[in-house]
């Protein structure tokens, strides 16, 4: 009896419990229900497409924004002399085709760059394309006692206008440009992007909003015109109705791109609607994407995958250790499993989708007999130990930790154990120009443009430590001279054999291993159709749609 | 002590902490391997354009005058521009800091509610199957990784049931509306709170134990009040304290733990913003952010001392 007395009586306390229960259903309801009405408002929505990427957008100034991701978003607003047509796709290298010039003349000696103007073009604040809007663009870019100079850019496009000499406009719609010495890739270079890009922008705008002004009112002649910009959230871009290229005018009127960094989120927002497009899905999600119905879109991108040796370490200066190394990487196998498939085997410094690249060049055949036969004979019958310092990469980057890993596996086989130390995307750039550090003997880094401006900032010797990217102080004075005597080539057909002529010494020289090249790899909704992907760094957007 | 000296006497303790907070913010950027100017102009710079860009962005001075600089332009409200984007950091720091606020608020309602729900269900039926499964329940919660239970969460919620969003805070093709904030803040929310509710709910529940087993209780119940009566009126009455104190912690917690469930649900404040930036090596950018994280840590620990003071008659 006296115990009954302490014992809560049921009753109360099932109220509260039932109470609680409750307030929790009916707070869950009102919530559903919410969801509910909001998300058929957005099913109505005339033709906007939200894109996902694997990061925020960097700054909207052409001349002065430095990343890949940004480039996306910046091609379709902003226009320069010459333009990659990446709307055709497929693997070969994009054609450069006209876009703010109509056609161009080259003098005899390959000095003088003669550009007739398309007319009729406007910037998307009315201001008219002329030879004069091209000349304060030039003068943005290269001239530094110039009123609204960007002082990134110089940095930036220093490889773009390296041969520059003059620039002059002709008459009103003819613009010449003077070089110091022939640049057998100058008009591909102009098509450059993600570091810089020599494209133009509305010269009223510049003048009105001043130079950090124009991050937040990028105006160019694009396809597409900016709408809105919420840093960390949105970028909106909307159709530009008065486009000069029919071909290229766009098929929806509004895409909203996003930045979404965390790879499993980016997949589950477009499995659920909430995003129609997503870049870089994980290998590992393809066929359950697939499974849901969505589209994979993948081409070989020109990002190559390489091995930077260290040069300088005892061991792997003997070039029969670097030979061993070479044919000890199975990169079938790699692209196969540790990529999933989403990778082609890579051989050689010519990249894919580059000026030169040759499918058929080898510069060694997977063997790990024959490799542990070349390290006995340079004197590491037992093999040896060195380290890997590796990096996780940026977005576009999937699992390098794993090609660390897979390497390891195949380098152990033939004696060699490597250790792998791994950093953050921005400190290993550091390391990368800072030189490879003592006891470490590879580094690797994802690179390849469709211009072999790269090359001179990966072999040359006067790209050495300090300088960025020689970081395995490979010093030849024959590749240095090849690689000039390429951009100086009369012919295309001479800039290639001189290109293929460094590849050969380079594989002689065993002194950067490729390994594979990675395909762009897109994830889009049932719905969305026309988009396609050309081997660059970036996507053309014009002829995406979306069925309704 | 008056609450209002009270609070002014905090508040005077704080301003010492806060520039405190702004040497270590500037310090650890320093000491942070790596090179801004580099990060900038891109891989195709040479040497003496970084040179030039690092004279430029004055980080070739002595670190007590950046610091000073720095520190003079922040107290004129000046964060300085960020290097990724070439807007001023504040003009992108205030709406993500609001944005972080609206989450932290939405957790630390789930967290308030079901911590002293919980807490009081699980304490009223002591050693019951309920108090059992609420002692289960938030020993799973407070030891679930956020990254883990955010992706699971979405999958169920989000794809399979389609019953909330994916990610952000509004909808992007046609955004607006508190139902649209409410519709995309309860996972997030959910989420953020987890791990907080598990800690109310256990340290409010021992101490809501302890009250209960007080020989005025016992009183009570001999008095014949009902068990309701006992344990809301008398009982929670006393733990109400120990509550407000561990619930107050969680301010700084909450404001802490959106920075991952923000990457997770690309919910655009504060967190999101500080990963973007870390990865753009975004000096002005970050420090911008860490400041911001610790203000709202040092306010909201005032805001909970003062809400404890205030409850606890004893101290007055």
């Amino acid at each position: 009896m006296s115990k009954k007395l302490f014992v809560a009586p049921r009753s109360p306390m099932n109220t509260l419990r039932t109470g609680a229960i409750a307030v929790l259903a009916a707070g869950t309801l009102t919530l559903a229900a919410l969801g509910a009405g909001s998300g058929s408002s957005a099913l109505a929505a005339e033709s906007t497409i939200v894109v996902a990427v694997e990061s925020d957008f960097g700054r909207m100034d052409p001349h002065a924004s430095g990343t890949w991701n940004t480039f996306k978003v910046l091609r379709h607003i902003f226009e320069g002399f010459v333009e990659e047509d990446l709307t055709k796709g497929g693997s070969a290298v994009p054609e450069v085709v006209p876009a703010l010039a109509e056609s161009w003349e080259i003098s005899d000696d390959r000095k003088t760059y003669t550009f007739h103007l398309r007319q009729g073009v406007k910037f998307h604040d009315g201001t008219p394309w002329n030879a004069d809007a091209a000349k304060f663009n030039l003068d943005r870019m290269t001239n530094e006692s110039f009123e609204f100079f960007q002082p990134i850019s110089k940095g930036m496009m220093g490889w773009v206008w390296q041969d520059l000499n003059s620039y002059e406009v002709v008459d009103e719609y003819t613009f010449r440009i003077n070089l110091k010495q022939p640049n057998s890739e100058f008009i591909r270079r102009l098509t450059a992007g993600g570091s810089g890009s020599p494209r133009m922008m509305s010269p009223a705008a510049v003048k009105q909003y001043g130079n950090d002004g124009i991050e937040q009112h990028p105006l160019g002649t694009g396809p597409f015109k900016f709408v809105e910009r919420v840093v960390g959230e949105k970028l909106v871009i909307a159709k530009n109705e008065d486009y000069w290229n029919e071909a290229r005018k766009p098929k929806v009127d509004r895409i909203i791109l996003r930045g979404i960094p965390e790879v499993a989120t980016r997949e589950l927002a477009l499995i659920s609607g909430e995003v129609d497009f997503i870049g870089t899905p994980s290998p590992d999600s393809i066929e359950h994407l697939k499974e849901q119905g969505m589209k994979i879109v993948t081409a070989p991108s020109p990002t190559m995958y390489v091995l930077w040796v260290n040069l300088k370490d005892p061991v792997l200066g003997n070039v029969k250790v670097r030979q061993a190394i070479c044919m000890a990487i199975d990169r079938d196998n790699m692209a196969k499993y540790q990529r999933k498939g989403f990778a082609q085997p890579a051989y050689g410094i010519l990249n894919f989708g580059g000026p030169g690249y040759d499918p058929a060049f080898r510069d060694c055949e997977y063997n790990p007999e024959a490799a542990k036969k070349l390290l006995a004979e340079a004197g590491y019958p037992d093999g040896f130990s060195t380290r890997m310092d590796w990096t996780f990469g940026a977005g576009s980057d999937v699992n390098t930790k794993g090609d660390a890993e897979w390497l390891q596996r195949d380098f152990e086989k033939i004696g060699i154990k490597a250790s792998i130390e791994m950093f953050d995307n921005n400190t290993y750039w550091d390391m990368m120009t800072a030189g490879i550090r003592e006891g470490t003997g590879f580094m690797s880094v994802s690179w390849g443009e469709s211009t072999f401006a790269w090359l001179d900032q990966v072999l040359a010797s006067t790209a050495q430590p300090p300088s960025c990217c020689n970081s395995g102080y490979y010093n030849n004075p024959n590749v240095d001279a090849l690689l000039s005597a390429a951009r100086a080539a009369g012919s295309e057909e001479e800039m290639t054999a001189k290109l293929r002529e460094v590849q050969k010494i380079i594989a002689d020289d065993m002194s950067f291993i490729a390994y594979y090249t990675a395909d762009s790899v897109y994830a889009t909704r049932p719905e969305i159709e026309g988009f396609v992907l050309a081997p660059q760094h970036w996507i053309d957007l014009t002829g995406v749609s979306k069925k309704p | 002590m008056s609450i209002l000296r009270f609070v002014l006497a905090r508040f005077g303790a704080i301003i010492p902490v806060l520039i405190g907070v702004t040497l270590v913010v500037f310090l650890s950027l320093q000491l942070v391997p790596g090179d801004i100017a580099l990060t900038l102009l891109g891989r195709f710079a040479n040497a003496e354009q970084l040179e030039t860009l690092r004279r430029h962005l004055g980080l070739d001075q002595p670190l007590l005058v950046q610091y000073a600089d720095w520190f003079m332009r922040l107290v004129q409200g000046d964060l300085g521009d960020s290097l990724a984007q070439k807007i001023p950091v504040a003009l992108i720091l205030i709406p993500k800091v609001a944005n972080s606020l609206i989450l932290m608020a939405g957790s630390l309602i789930l967290v308030i509610a079901f911590g002293f729900g919980l807490s009081v269900l699980a304490a009223a039926n002591f050693r019951g199957p309920a108090d059992r499964v609420i002692v289960f329940v938030s020993l799973i919660l407070a030891s679930l990784p956020v990254f883990w239970l955010g992706l699971v969460l979405l999958y169920v919620f989000g794809v399979k049931w389609k019953l909330f969003p994916i990610s952000g805070m509004y909808d992007m093709i046609d955004p607006g509306g508190l139902g649209q904030l409410l519709h995309h803040i309860v996972i997030p929310a959910v989420t953020t709170a987890a791990s907080s509710i598990a800690i109310v709910t256990r340290v409010t529940r021992s101490r809501l134990i302890d009250v209960l087993h007080q020989p005025y209780i016992l009183a009570c119940t001999a008095r014949g009040l009902s068990r309701r009566r006992v344990v809301l009126r008398h009982g929670v009455r006393n733990s109400l304290a120990t509550f407000a104190n561990i619930g107050g912690l969680q301010i700084g917690y909450l404001f802490g733990g959106v920075i991952f469930s923000e990457i997770i649900f690309n919910w655009p404040g504060i967190g999101m913003q500080l990963y973007e930036s870390i990865l753009q090596r975004d000096a002005p950018m970050i420090q911008g952010c860490v400041l911001a994280v610790a203000v709202v840590f040092v306010l909201g620990n005032l805001i909970s001392d003062v809400i404890v003071h205030a409850l606890d008659t004893t101290r007055r």
